[in-house]
């Protein structure tokens, strides 16, 4: 028990949670176990409950155009799975699948609100632990939206003032971290494919006259001259083929 | 079996000519072949500094054998039997390599642009050179431009190195150069660059761009260098400085003239 009390408190929607208030979540959750490839929940599914992983992975998939499975994220201990939907009441937007053994909390749909009735500090530490999550999101989003406007600009400044991911990124903020260093190495390959660009179109520069060419070129072999080199040259290449 | 005459040409001046057919030829010297080098360019010749023989030294030139007052035989110069006070130069100490220079003195230049160079005349020597010295490769070194006497080694050649530096200036009398080249029936035509700038070293396809432009084998790109700039042609830079980048290039020449047919 206790265990599982650490547990909850380790996970991003709970952390703000008391002792006490943890204790009051983990009797209202059913303990779950799921085997590798159990379907956690299906895309359509109408949101009843959300889990909290405890031990092991699960995959969240969607289907692409052709009907392939795409993996969209992977979530671990910690982390948690259908929170959002649980409050928004829009049915499942993505399927989730155990990628092992799975040790999770569910927490039903009533049980939950059952539980932010009842209990104020349980409210307050999930709206805290929620307002935590926006404000970091927010300061990403808008660093994002900075580095995509001096992309577009074709200013990449920022990629030498910038650490790309900080190894201190606390775990709710992973994931917002890991947006920007995929940003971060986005624009580091377009601006590598630019410096390409700009390296051949350089490159191409490189242009002959033409007419200009045959011009002189006829300006130097239409002389009697020229006629005369052309002919000994022969001669002599001749000469040389034979002996 | 006779020997091949190399012209090196470029259209405009200062392009590295005569740094190139002087350590060409060492470095076809330095091979055991034995190599002669005469200076074309009549109205401004240079490549004898690189082989250190200054006025004092210098004999019979390639203007009197023009005007009939010496033989070719009197002209050759051994650079090999002459080293001592070059560091890179001493190497051809006991090579066969022989320079045919051209004369510096005022008057013999202008008289001899006065006159024109008789391409018989001109061809009667290259080919003496050649027997009497028992050459296998004769190197040319040519005035820059397509003026009457560099026609002539261009027409008399076996294998034409045109060096052009990457500028566009350079290009367009280098086309016209190549046209001729083809039209006079050189056998082997190469194109080699010199004074490349960082971003043209190992860029294939730079080569490839020069390729196009030309339709002729690019195969060497000799690189911009303070060191050859600092050297200022008083000795031969290969071999004084044989793994310089600039060195390397002019050696991934070689074997191109050695394998010419
Ligand atoms: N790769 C290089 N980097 C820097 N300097 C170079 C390079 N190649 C040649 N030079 C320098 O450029 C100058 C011209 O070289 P060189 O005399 O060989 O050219 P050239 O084509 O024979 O000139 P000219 O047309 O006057 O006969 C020399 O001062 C030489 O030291
Ligand atoms: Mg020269």
């Amino acid at each position: 028990m206790a265990d599982i009390l650490k547990k909850i408190r380790e996970t991003s929607f709970f952390k703000e949670l008391s002792d006490d208030a943890s204790s009051a979540v983990a009797a209202r959750a059913l303990a779950r176990r799921f085997r590798p490839g159990d379907a956690v929940m299906r895309k359509g599914d109408p949101a009843d409950s959300f889990f909290v992983v405890l031990d092991g992975h699960l995959k969240i998939v969607t289907t692409d155009a052709k009907g392939d499975e795409i993996i969209i994220n992977k979530v671990g201990p910690g982390e948690s799975v259908g929170e959002i939907a649980l409050m928004d009441e829009l049915p499942r937007s993505a399927g989730v699948v155990a990628l092992d053994d799975v040790d999770a909390l569910e927490l039903t749909k009533d049980a939950f609100f059952d539980l932010l009735d009842d209990r104020l500090d349980v409210s307050l530490g999930i709206l805290r632990g929620l307002s935590h999550r926006l404000r970091f999101s927010t300061k990403y989003i808008e660093t994002a939206i900075d580095w995509s406007q001096k992309t577009a600009e074709g200013d990449y400044s920022f990629l030498e003032q910038t650490q790309p991911l900080s190894a201190a990124a606390a775990s709710d903020d992973a994931k917002a971290a890991q947006l920007l260093s995929a940003f971060f190495s986005m624009a580091r390959k377009v601006k590598e494919r630019e410096d390409g660009l700009k390296q051949e179109l350089e490159r191409l520069t490189f242009e002959i006259d033409q007419e200009r060419r045959k011009k002189e070129f006829d300006q130097i072999t239409g002389t009697e001259f020229y006629a005369k080199l052309k002919e000994q040259a022969q001669e002599l290449r001749r000469k040389r083929a034979s002996g | 079996m006779t020997g091949k005459i190399v012209s090196i040409h470029s259209f405009r001046g200062g392009t590295g000519k005569s740094n190139a057919a002087s350590n060409l030829a060492a470095q076809v010297a330095l091979t055991g072949r034995r190599v002669g080098v005469v200076d074309t360019d009549i109205q401004s010749p240079g490549i004898h500094v690189l082989f250190g023989l200054d006025e004092q030294k210098m004999g019979k030139t390639l203007n009197d054998f023009l005007h009939g007052k010496a033989a070719i035989r009197e002209v050759g110069y051994p650079v090999g039997q002459n080293t001592g006070g070059g560091e890179g130069r001493d190497k051809l100490a006991g090579k066969e390599l022989y320079l045919f220079p051209s004369s510096i003195k005022g008057r013999e230049i202008s008289q001899i642009l006065k006159d024109g160079v008789d391409f018989n005349r001109l061809n009667e020597g290259l080919q003496t050179a050649i027997s009497e010295f028992n050459l296998d490769y004769l190197f040319i070194d040519t005035h820059p431009g397509l003026n009457e006497e560099t026609l002539l080694s261009i027409a008399t050649s076996d294998i034409l190195i045109i060096i052009l530096r990457p500028d566009n200036q350079d290009f367009q009398g280098t086309s016209v150069t190549v046209d001729i080249a083809r039209s006079l029936d050189v056998p082997n035509l190469f194109l080699a660059v010199n004074k490349a700038l960082p971003k043209h070293m190992n860029r294939p396809e730079f080569n490839k761009e020069i390729e196009r432009l030309f339709n002729a084998a690019v195969i060497s790109v000799m690189p911009l260098s303070f060191d050859m700039a600092e050297n200022a042609s008083q000795d031969l830079f290969s071999l004084r400085f044989p793994d310089h980048e600039w060195s390397k290039a002019l050696k991934d020449i070689v074997p191109y003239i050695l394998n010419a047919k």
